[in-house]
């Protein structure tokens, strides 16, 4: 106890000199709490937990010295405007359940006495707990939730850094064509597959709507129940459909059962676009070689390297906390802390309104993000990102490899795909 | 039944006044949402009981009319700007529909047989409910923030309000409960679950009185969804149709004591908060240990003592005299 106020008074008394000039609304050797809810038990547990070590590195970033990290406030220690404050996270587990959403955040504010939250990673958990903040006046960033309902509620203390599934869906049609206009392909005619829960059901509303805007014609809708054990119903449908490109909104296991019957039924179209489920860790070992050439959505993929040298730095250090490469979901949920830590800096106080003010104003350029972004600023209506925009990754040779932003590619996209009769 | 003695009677009342007070000297939300989330499934639990615990059908399928009694209130209250009061009522009186509707084929079905049927039950309002374009399918829906008022069901500065309403609710369902047990619909459910055949061939239409209960313990978990709803202002059909509620209500009653008018509110003062406060505790760590805990505790009572913790403590009573 002596040693940590003695050197909290020592701290206390070098910062006199210098905090005439700062007017900072927390004491120099304050934390500043900043509430961490994800699904840390339960179905998802490991992507929740994933998600918070990317929240956590993020963290150390902030609060350590890193010369070397063109990353907001990486290299000076702490909050400069705050006294050097630095952030702590008080993590949370909400199940993934909508009702310990709101429960996490209010504990959070009132017990815990965060001044501001990020995570939930679910949506639909996402929806409660910010509904709660909102009601307590408390910040809060998310770049981990893609339903776009969360931007579109009108809320004041909510903000998204995270690109969401219209914008994804959006994405996808421009890599379409831009595509038609790069390599003189023709494509009119798409498919839309989507599973039912509110993931999928969301995309393929997206899609539908979307789609006409960019002068596609829709052949098929279909939705189905993510946990089917058979397909080739659907499939058939798809086949009689004969559309140049299938986009296809699926969570794992679907992914996995839809690629096996594509090849048994010999589905063949120009391309097949997707969502989540042909990124998670366990597709391409159930699928091998089958999985090549499927093009995918995604906020991040390591061979962003290749332009961006700050990618390589930050999974370096993930690496060596983790033992593991970062994945898209820890790099997702990495972002959150910096706005927030950037936005308190600025208000040089943690006070709601003013942290508020700030996001409003935030403006960090793309150099300082993880992502091919032009940066981050907040919409002032919806608080969305306006910069957020989501990169495709495509599968070859059993790797994930970026093919656009054509600009950010590691790799050029291979279209249209191989016959599966003719692969090997 | 017996009167309560004068003992009894001053424990019940000190109870009461004890839970009266919580809010008021409890600080922090949290403890209150504790309280809040015992009362939901005790009052879930007790009505379980009614059709479990007394007509021995053992139902695995109340997330159902939870998940009915959250949809009609908010729907009502969303597209037709009807009160969640009215809303509530109107809720309970679908969910009753609907229980007759399922209960006139099956309530002649046994034991397991019932089990399954309500399992099959739950799951179709689940699947319907996640394609139903009306209710906003598998988005869920968010409803809209109304002032803090009694008559708009919405407290948005205390949880007090909410912790009251519910309260009620649940002695409601407890009064009611008690009243069925100790009159003749009481009697003739336990007559049908000793004995289906014993029953008719006493006269008692066993159709019309497991009909009755179904409809009772319909309206009642309905009730409980409204509250949800209103409480928790998002519904979807994740986090009010799916079978893990319905399973987390058995449990309850099961835990607690079947059968027993005060069984499963036991049951819920043990289970929630335990679930709670792992969570807290433990959760955040990411290790799973919490649900380990949870888990183990339910094996460990339902292993050592079927009866429940009320049978339990029942057992010991009677050894004592």
């Amino acid at each position: 106890m002596h040693g940590k106020r003695s050197r909290n008074l020592s701290f206390a008394l070098a910062l006199l000199l210098s905090l005439s000039l700062t007017s900072a609304g927390v004491a120099a050797d304050q934390e500043i709490k900043i509430g961490a809810a994800y699904p840390l038990s339960g179905a998802i547990a490991s992507t929740g937990l994933d998600c918070l070590h990317g929240a956590e590195l993020a963290v150390d970033i902030i609060n350590g010295k890193y010369p070397d990290l063109n990353l907001p406030l990486a290299k000076s220690e702490g909050l400069p405007n705050l006294g050097g404050a630095k952030l702590k996270l008080v993590v949370a587990d909400t199940k993934g359940e909508p009702r310990n959403g709101q429960a996490e955040a209010e504990r959070l504010v009132t017990q815990e006495k965060v001044v501001a939250m990020i995570g939930a990673y679910q949506s639909s958990v996402t929806k409660t707990a910010s509904q709660a903040t909102e009601r307590l006046k408390i910040p809060y960033v998310c770049s981990d939730s893609s339903s776009p309902t969360l931007t579109e509620r009108g809320l004041k203390y909510f903000f998204r850094v995270s690109p969401h599934d219209a914008i994804f869906a959006r994405d996808q049609l421009q890599f379409l064509k831009d595509l038609e206009k790069a390599k003189g392909q023709k494509i009119t005619t798409i498919a839309a597959l989507y599973e039912n829960t509110e993931f999928g059901s969301n995309v393929g509303k997206q899609i539908l709507k979307l789609a006409p805007e960019f002068g596609y014609k829709v052949v098929a809708d279909i939705s189905y129940a993510a946990n089917a054990t058979d397909v080739t119903s659907e499939v058939g449908r798809l086949i009689n459909a004969k559309p140049d490109v299938l986009m296809h909104a699926s969570y794992i296991t679907d992914a996995i059962l839809f690629t096996k019957t594509y090849k048994e039924m010999g589905f063949n179209p120009k391309g097949i676009m997707t969502f989540a489920g042909y990124i998670e860790p366990g597709y391409l070992p159930a699928v091998k070689g089958d999985g090549n050439y499927m093009v995918v959505r995604s906020t991040f993929a390591l061979d962003l390297a290749k332009n961006k040298p700050l990618v390589a730095k930050v999974n370096a250090l993930f690496k060596k906390k983790y033992g593991i490469d970062m994945s898209e979901n820890a790099a997702r949920s990495f972002t959150a802390p910096f706005v927030l830590a950037d936005a308190i800096n600025r208000a040089k106080t943690t006070e709601a309104e003013a942290v508020v003010k700030a996001l409003l104003a935030t403006n960090i350029p793309g150099d300082q993000v993880i992502y091919p972004w032009k940066g981050i600023q907040f919409d002032p209506q919806s608080h969305q990102n306006i910069h957020a925009r989501g990169i495709l990754v495509q599968i070859q040779n059993q790797n994930y490899v970026t093919v656009w932003p054509f600009e950010s590619a590691a790799a050029d996209v291979i279209w249209p795909f191989p016959a599966w009769k003719t692969r090997k | 039944m017996k009167k309560p003695t004068v003992l009894q009677a001053v424990f019940y009342a000190a109870l009461l006044a004890a839970l009266l007070a919580f809010p008021l000297v409890v600080k922090g939300t949290f403890p209150t949402h504790v309280m809040i989330m015992v009362f939901l499934f005790a009052m879930m639990g007790v009505a379980w009981n009614i059709l479990g615990g007394y007509a021995a059908m053992f139902s695995f399928g109340q997330a159902a009319f939870f998940g009915i009694g959250a949809y009609t209130s908010t729907i009502l209250l969303m597209n037709y700007n009807v009160n969640p009061w009215i809303g509530l009522v109107a809720g309970g009186v679908l969910a009753a529909l609907m229980g007759a509707a399922i209960g006139i084929p099956c309530s002649n079905l046994r034991g397991h047989y019932f089990a399954i049927a309500s399992i099959a039950f739950a799951e179709i309002v689940r699947i319907h409910f996640n394609n139903w374009k009306f209710v906003a399918a598998a988005e869920g829906l968010s409803l809209p923030l109304l002032p803090d008022s009694l008559k708009n069901f919405m407290f948005h500065s205390s949880k007090a309000p909410y912790y009251y309403i519910i309260l009620v609710f649940l002695l409601l369902s407890v009064l009611i409960c008690w009243y069925i047990s100790t009159n003749r619909m009481g009697f003739y459910l336990r007559a049908i679950k000793e004995s289906h055949e014993l029953a008719k061939g006493m006269g008692i239409s066993f159709v019309r009185y497991r009909l009755y209960a179904i409809m009772i313990s319909a309206f009642l978990t309905a009730m409980a969804g409204t509250f949800y709803a209103q409480y928790i202002l998002y519904i979807d059909p994740e986090s009010v149709l799916i079978l893990p509620i319905s399973v987390q209500v058995v449990l309850v009653a099961m835990l607690g004591g079947a059968g027993t008018i005060i069984g499963p509110v036991i049951g819920a003062a043990i289970l929630l908060p335990l679930s709670e406060i792992t969570r807290v505790w433990l959760g955040y760590k990411g290790t799973g240990v919490d649900m380990m805990i949870y888990g183990a505790l339910i094996m460990v009572i339902s292993a050592y003592q079927p009866q429940g913790v009320w049978g339990y403590l029942t057992s010991i009573r009677r050894r004592a005299k």
